[in-house]
């Protein structure tokens, strides 16, 4: 009886297909929960993020990107698409002239007017709240969609994970690792910037992991009380801080003990995460050696 | 025998200041770092903290005297010490430094203290004609002017740079004595003597310039000689702040109001009085600034302005009553 049901329903279902129907939309609901449908995969990206700009190279569909802001700098290729300027609150018909079949925009209040006018223009816009490591792959795999092509996005994903497996070290004394992203006034990172996941998985901790900011004005001498063992220095320079007397209040400045690394993968949640990571965890190792 | 008073109680708001901070200490921890400065909580208390609020002491001083000299000049309760053109210019110099990729501790201060006097000479060089008198309200209104123009810039200049930057080139408009040490404080106070002897020394003056032009040369005051002198040491002295500390509103204006409320209008006792209650209430806002949200610090600049915006009001209700 159940057989020949199911036997009746295959049936059915097989007359009711047609031979040549259009592909389906590709519905995309993203990060402000926006739902967007295509009616086809986009050929045409104008990405407004430097992070979304490298996702959809590393995705391999590069070559759909037709519009950038002026600071996608990576890889090498992204400079080769025409640039659009800000991608906070950005120049409308700069992107519009692109004639764009998706943007990717950055989740943020500075870009509710400008999304709503692409929309309003009938171009597609899909908003992420690209911040850290967890939204990389979320990301990656609304992008993958985007474009048609899902799997792309799960190869990603999964060589990603498989960098950062390798490159991460479980650090069971971890030594704490103070960031200076500017000097006056003093600003670093707390438990919500990528940064922090970096230094995490290369098996350190943020000297102030329990500051729920992303980054905030800091004391001195809330820096020098916590006693970092290294100071975080992203670039070649020496440090113009290091030698100036406030900071001498804090022991590592003082010993110029540094962890130096290079790159703009340490500035924003990139698939080159892995990449930072093993960076990171390797001035770690050397500067435990000196 | 009041200023005795008013000294008593800085000197309490700087021990009190000196006890709390983004680390909680005891009062016993004070004591025990107070008299070593080699343990960590020494160094805390003798290099951090007491350069802090020495600093924001001084400019504090500075920034109210400079207000109640350009009050007098004015004649108008309302003048400040940045009304004359001065933090628009500074706020342009900084953020131009700022957006040239010049963040260094010394690019920036330099670059505000520039472009402060520079602003402040454009305002003095339209409102002093030539032949005529230098008028308060022509000197207010140019100052306004000026500031709007040089704010214009600065937002043009700062809508060219990315986001993150922005944050931080307002976040040291906005002020703070996060960075201040033993040099920062002999470099300012080194600075500082002189214009403020001056304004000290030019007491009489400044009594008499209250009272009017007309007033004050018949009491034999060369009036615009006097008020071209105490215009360009305010300037000087409120372009160093500035560039120290970034700018900090509102302290030049409450302190010689709550003093001339107290003391009455008379500058030789006003001004020392002035210097200590508003150097006592940069400390005191400086104290609330790198307490309140610790390890994180607020603005200078919005504490100050948290308790300046109210009063202002009411002055300025009271002034159109």
């Amino acid at each position: 009886m159940t057989r020949f049901f199911l036997l009746l329903s295959a049936a059915l279902l097989g007359c009711g297909r047609s031979p040549s129907s259009p592909p389906a939309d590709v519905v995309l609901t993203d990060d402000a929960g926006y739902r967007t449908a295509l009616t086809r995969p986009a050929t045409r990206i104008v990405s407004l993020m430097p992070a979304a700009t490298e996702l959809l190279f590393a995705l391999g569909v590069g070559d759909h990107v037709v519009g950038r802001t002026r600071w996608c700098d990576y890889p090498a290729d992204a400079g080769r698409v025409v640039s659009v300027g800000d991608g906070i609150a950005p120049n409308v018909e700069a992107i519009a002239a692109r004639k764009p079949d998706l943007v990717v925009a950055y989740r943020s209040a500075s870009n509710a007017q400008a999304v709503g006018q692409l929309r309003d223009l009938g171009i597609p816009v899909i908003e992420l709240g690209l911040d850290r490591l967890a939204d990389l792959e979320r990301s990656a795999l609304l992008l993958a969609r985007a474009v048609g092509q899902p799997a792309l996005g799960d190869t990603l994903i999964a060589r990603v994970r498989d960098e950062v497996r390798t490159a991460t070290r479980a650090g069971a004394a971890r030594r704490t690792v103070f960031v200076l992203t500017w000097r006056d006034p003093p600003i670093t990172l707390g438990a919500g910037s990528f940064l922090t996941e970096i230094i995490h998985l290369a098996g350190a901790a943020n000297l102030f992991d329990d500051s729920p900011q992303p980054s905030f004005v800091v004391s001195i001498e809330a820096v020098a009380s916590r006693n970092p063992d290294l100071i975080l220095v992203v670039g070649d320079d020496e440090p113009t801080f290091a030698s100036r007397p406030e900071w001498q209040t804090v022991g590592a400045v003082r010993d110029r003990r540094f962890v130096r690394v290079n790159g703009s993968m340490f500035n924003r949640p990139s698939p080159r995460i892995g990449a930072a990571v093993r960076q990171l965890a390797a001035a770690l190792d050397s500067s435990l050696a000196r | 025998m009041r200023l005795w008073l008013l000294a008593a109680v800085a000197l309490m708001v700087a021990a009190v200041a000196l006890s709390i901070g983004a680390v909680p200490m005891s009062l016993t921890d004070v004591g025990r770092g107070l008299a070593d400065p080699s343990t960590r909580t020494g160094a805390i208390i003798w290099h951090l903290r007491m350069p802090r609020i020495a600093l924001a002491f001084l400019v504090g001083g500075g920034l109210s005297v400079s207000g109640a000299a350009l009050q007098a000049l004015v004649r108008n309760p309302l003048a400040e010490p940045y009304l004359l053109g001065i933090s628009g210019g500074a706020g342009l110099g900084a953020v131009a430094a700022i957006a040239l990729g010049l963040s260094g501790l010394v690019a920036v201060p330099a670059a505000a203290f520039a472009g402060a006097l520079a602003s402040s000479a454009i305002v003095y060089w339209v409102a002093a004609v030539q032949g005529t008198r230098l008028e308060p309200r022509v000197l207010v209104l140019v100052g306004v002017v000026v500031s709007a123009f040089c704010g214009a810039i600065t937002t043009a200049l700062l809508t060219m740079s990315d986001a993150a930057m922005l944050r931080n080139a307002f976040l040291w408009l906005l002020g703070g004595f996060g960075t201040a040490s033993w040099v920062s404080v002999a470099i300012f106070s080194g600075y500082a003597v002189l214009p403020l002897g001056f304004l000290f020394g030019a007491n009489r003056t400044l009594d008499l310039l209250s009272l009017g032009d007309e007033s004050a040369e018949a009491l034999g005051v060369r009036t615009e000689g006097a008020k071209a002198l105490v215009f360009v040491t305010t300037a000087l002295l409120t372009a160093a702040s500035v560039a120290v500390s970034g700018m900090i509103g509102f302290v030049g204006l409450v302190a010689p109001h709550v003093i001339r409320g107290w003391l009455g209008p008379l500058h030789r006792q006003l001004l020392p009085a002035v210097f200590v209650a508003g150097g006592a209430l940069l400390v005191l806002a400086d104290a609330v600034a790198r307490t309140v949200l610790r390890p994180a610090e607020l603005p200078i600049g919005a504490v100050t302005a948290l308790i300046g915006v109210p009063l202002f009001t009411v002055l300025l209700r009271r002034t159109l009553a």
